[in-house]
């Protein structure tokens, strides 16, 4: 909008009047008018702006987004206000998208090794030569028996799930997705305990007590975003009573910092103290008849009868009369949800852990119901799934076996998307060593990440706010969302989306392969996938024809139907074997501490540690930036002889160690050890590289016993300190006290 | 038209310190990269940063987070001392700052018992690549200029002149900073306080309602309510 000369000149004069509240003397208004002539000069004329709505690619969340576009340019993230995931709100990382995007370290155009691997040496091609390179290797291994072709890439869901998983079915290939800090044990428990595929949604906004047994759900934890929401609702809603808050945790997370009670139990037997509380749910019979029923196969409370406060005190290390007072807490203020995960599920006992906490629910009538957990719907798109498996930690120590020994069957071309293995996986199942013996590694990634850096052969994809893509949220908000992806700017390299890629090398590989993935590119795929959505009508957009369908759909970033919800009404799960005790890796008197490693804030499990943004964004409790901090209880510190910044070597029982400064805690218990995940790379961009440790890569390969999930909370510790010292590069202490003299008395300031 | 005045409310007791108003503020403000030595020499830039107090030890330990910014003082130690008029008050409640007639006296900042004026050392560098996202509708300060919360005044305008352009009044909820935008708890809101139906306007009137350092009569125009401790001691919960 442009201002006329006549609006200019009014302005100005509102802003002359502005002075009179000045409060030292007057300004002369002739000097205002000259030397600020309207508010503030760059505020005068308004570029055009254009917000496209897109998804959030940063996590696996998926909140829907509107970036603001000037000139080509993406300037701003801002969360999409229709989108029913996230209504308009971000996160941290979500915001620092566009870094992402204009990240100075992009990997610009496609490039082939020419040194050593992992040398760092390579030679830009074209695209024509990439794709001749990949298509010929993949011609050429296709059929031959003892061959195999693996794709490793990050968690899928949605459209992007069936084009990877039409690719590797047809042509033959195995693929396996990865995650870092393994949910596996989490996942499978949330589909025994509901009796669905996709994660329910937990309906906190309207209960009024939350138990969380180790879950992050304010950081990182699943749908984070819209679990703030729920948060604030449920703290200063209108119209209703404060919501309490306990948190179940061995470590002082932010959840503990917000919670009214803090329970800081033993690593690991959190699902102990869960059937403790059933079991005096139980016993004092206000436990649902039913669901005690079916938990226990018939047999009532007497089944529960070892998990008896007085007889699990002990081992938890919560009093037995903090138990009982816990459970009926959790009867009494009602709706209650009981959620876990986290920590919690990377144990030996995952999984039982997590059936046990989850059960709660039913034991007080709340499953299915406002106030608690809200199943949700099944994907509304045929083919187009809504959950996204990770594969196991076990399945990946089998394939690393497999690389390094060539059996059962040998890996000749790994082809590697969105996952950084190489980074995550623990140092002891020596995953560098065994990529080394991979004969050909062909990476997608927009960085140089750990595992990119050893690939022979690199086909960058786009960032995600130059690419098409669908979603299908999970967890949804209790009903059917499909998201929409779509380019807000004009790719800004020689990059070339992931799926187009597929789509291009399927077609030139063979007809039976472009007869499964008939689509040119994946823009193309998306919109034949929501068709059906089109032909539905119902939802919030419906049109006669469907280019407008698709039209208005893109606009608002996707499609959604608030009446389309989940009519399931399952029964509570029965126990059929009882839950086991944790197992670590270490024992106690040689490794004292139980190494406790959360996702940053920021950075997660290390995918965000390539943004400036993040890598500045102080933690909420330490305030610590830029660098790994070792959380040791102050006063343990203070006994060991330890002060901030003193560098400590923390090391496993396997013999694998780091070094971070320590950072004296008020709040950690002293049994355990906090270290944040996402620091420690060797690579991923200047921003990232060689600064700090990574916790993950000194762990024992536990996993869990029913689902073969990382176990990554279970390994004991010790620490040395190594006499060398470090600032910590932190935010709080920045600001000078204003000191105030004993007795001086304070001057009001007053106005003149 | 009738001067507004611009408040924000911060609900302590909404807020989870999640972090997420401190990049949206850096995303929307153009400010600079904090590198590592700018916090090892207490320099970095947060127009809003959230401030972490510990309570009590191990096992009954606390941490509470208050999101801190500019007050954007009715009565603003800051301004007096300024000896080149570069911070000055304006019709809408703002304490405005000028960036081009700030000559780095730094006697603002001495002068603000919030300590959350910004003083540029040295000249912002961005890699050229992330210049890109910078916001058009934000002046990039150079070296020697003091930066503070501007409510994201660039904001308030754009808006402000869209519904002067649309011949009506600003509605409710319209305008919003970018941390308030953002902050998924909803902690934060921002309104015009003259405005007697606006949420703002009902939230001032909490009974939890305090300002930061209260007893100096700087008069904020952001108003916090209190974090509820239904543990505390006192009975009132507070
Ligand atoms: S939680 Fe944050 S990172 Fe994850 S999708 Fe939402 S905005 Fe993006
Ligand atoms: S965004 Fe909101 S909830 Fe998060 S720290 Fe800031 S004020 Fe608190």
């Amino acid at each position: 909008m442009q201002l006329s000369r006549r609006e200019f000149l009014k302005l100005a004069g509102v802003s002359a009047a502005g002075a009179a509240l000045f409060t030292a003397c007057s300004i002369p208004e002739k000097e205002l008018l000259v030397q600020s002539p309207a508010r503030i000069p760059e505020d005068v004329l308004d570029g055009d702006e254009s917000w496209y709505a897109s998804v959030c690619r940063q996590c696996p969340a998926g909140c829907g987004i509107i970036v603001r576009v000037m000139e080509g340019r993406a300037k701003k993230i801002e969360g999409n206000p229709d989108y029913p995931v996230n209504r308009g709100k971000l996160c941290a990382r979500g915001l620092a998208g566009v870094q992402a995007l204009y990240h100075p370290d992009r990997i610009k155009g496609p490039m082939r090794r020419t040194g050593a691997r992992g040398s760092g040496q390579w030679q830009q091609i074209t695209w024509d030569q990439a794709l001749n390179d990949l298509v010929g290797r993949l011609k050429q291994l296709r059929g031959s028996a003892a061959d195999t072709v693996v794709l490793a890439h990050e968690p899928l869901r949605g459209p992007m799930s069936l084009l990877v998983d039409r690719f590797t079915r047809t042509y033959g290939s195995e693929r396996l997705a990865y995650e870092p800090m393994d949910q596996a044990a989490l996942r499978a428990a949330l589909k025994t305990a509901f009796g669905e595929d996709v994660v329910p949604e937990f309906d906190i906004q309207n209960a009024s007590y939350v138990m969380s047994f180790g879950a992050d759900f304010l950081e990182t934890w699943l749908s984070p975003v819209r679990y703030n929401r729920h948060y604030g609702e449920f703290r200063q809603g209108a119209n209703r009573k404060r919501g309490t808050l306990v948190h179940v945790e061995p470590r002082f997370s932010l959840e503990a910092a917000n919670a009214d009670q803090w329970v800081p139990v033993r690593p690991g037997t959190e699902g102990v103290l869960a059937l403790s509380m059933a079991y005096v749910l139980m016993s004092d019979g206000s436990a649902d008849a039913r669901a005690a029923a079916s938990i226990t196969a018939g047999a009532g409370a007497r089944a529960l009868a070892s998990f008896s406060p007085e007889r699990v005190e002990s081992v938890i290390g919560v009093p037995a009369a903090r138990i009982q007072e816990l459970a009926r807490e959790f009867a009494s203020h009602q709706p209650s949800i009981a959620i876990g995960g986290g920590s919690a599920a990377a144990h030996t006992n995952g999984y039982t852990n997590m059936l046990a906490v989850y059960s709660l629910n039913y034991l007080v009538g709340n499953v299915g119901k406002r106030g608690g957990v809200l199943l949700n719907p099944a994907s509304p798109l045929k083919d187009v799934p809504a959950t996204s498996g990770a594969t196991p930690f076990s399945a990946w120590q089998k394939l690393v076996e497999r690389l390094r020994t060539g059996q059962p069957k040998p890996v000749n071309l790994l082809l590697v998307h969105g996952a950084n293995p190489l980074y995550g996986l623990p140092a002891e199942v020596n995953a560098g060593d065994a990529l080394g013996k991979a004969q050909y590694i062909v990476s997608f990634s927009s960085f140089m990440d750990e595992t990119t850096a050893q690939a022979d052969l690199i086909l960058p994809d786009h960032t995600y706010l130059e690419s098409w893509g669908g979603d299908v949220p999970e967890p949804g908000p209790g009903h059917q969302v499909v998201g929409l992806q779509q380019p807000v700017v004009k790719a800004l390299y020689d990059t070339r989306a992931f799926g187009d890629v597929l789509l291009t090398v399927a077609e030139e590989i063979g007809p039976d392969m472009a007869k499964a993935l008939p689509w040119r590119n994946v823009r193309e795929m998306v919109r034949d996938s929501v068709r059906e959505l089109h032909q539905a009508r119902r939802g919030s957009v419906t049109a006669a024809e469907f280019e407008v369908f698709w039209n208005k759909a893109l606009q608002q970033g996707g499609w959604w139907d608030s009446n389309a919800r989940s009519s399931a009404s399952p029964t509570a799960p029965i126990f059929s074997k009882p839950p086991a005790l944790p197992r670590y890796a270490g024992s106690a008197p040689e490794y004292p501490y139980h190494l406790v490693i959360f996702p940053s804030l920021s950075m997660t499990d290390g995918r965000g540690a390539h943004l400036p943004w993040l890598q500045a964004l102080p933690d909420p409790i330490s305030t610590v930036v830029w660098r790994t901090w070792v959380e040791i209880n102050s006063k343990v510190a203070k006994q060991m002889g330890l002060v901030e910044g003193d560098i400590v070597r923390v090391e496993a029982p396997n013999g694998k160690s780091i070094e971070a400064p320590v950072y004296p805690h008020p709040g950690v218990s002293p049994e355990v050890i906090g270290i944040p995940a996402g620091q420690g790379h060797s690579s991923y961009t200047n921003y990232a590289a060689g600064r700090g440790a990574n916790p993950l890569s000194i762990i024992a390969p536990l996993t869990d016993a029913e689902t073969g999930g990382l176990a990554w909370g279970a390994t004991r510790v010790r620490v040395s300190a190594t006499g060398r010292r470090m600032p910590i590069p932190k935010f709080e202490g920045g600001a000078v006290e204003a000191r105030q003299l004993p007795g001086a008395p304070v001057a009001p300031v007053t106005r003149g | 038209m009738a001067d507004r005045k611009w408040v924000m409310v911060v609900d302590a007791d909404r807020c989870s310190g999640c972090e997420a108003c401190v990049v949206a503020c850096q995303a929307e403000n153009n400010l600079p990269i904090n590198e590592e030595p700018s916090f090892l020499q207490h320099r970095a830039f947060e127009w809003i940063h959230i401030e972490r107090y510990w309570e009590g030890e191990f096992p009954n330990v606390k941490a509470r987070f208050l999101p801190l910014m500019c007050q954007q003082c009715g009565n603003a130690p800051c301004e007096p001392v300024c000896p080149v008029y570069a911070t000055y008050h304006n019709n809408e409640g703002l304490n405005v700052q000028v960036y081009n007639r700030c000559v780095g006296t730094r006697y603002c900042a001495n002068n603000c018992p919030y300590q959350v004026r910004f003083f540029n050392w040295f000249e912002a560098v961005w890699p050229e690549t992330l210049k890109n996202h910078l916001n058009p509708d934000v002046t990039v300060r150079s070296r020697g200029i003091m930066e503070k919360c501007t409510f994201c005044v660039q904001r308030i305008h754009r808006k402000s002149r869209l519904a002067k352009k649309e011949g009506r009044d600003l509605r409710d909820g319209e305008v919003s900073p970018s941390c308030v935008q953002a902050c998924p708890t909803d902690a934060l809101v921002f309104g015009d306080v003259t405005n007697k139906d606006s949420k703002v306007a009902k939230l001032v009137e909490d009974k939890r309602n305090f300002h930061l350092l209260e007893h100096l009569g700087t008069e904020p125009n952001v108003i916090y309510l209190k974090k509820v401790d239904p543990n505390a001691r006192d009975a009132s919960g507070h």
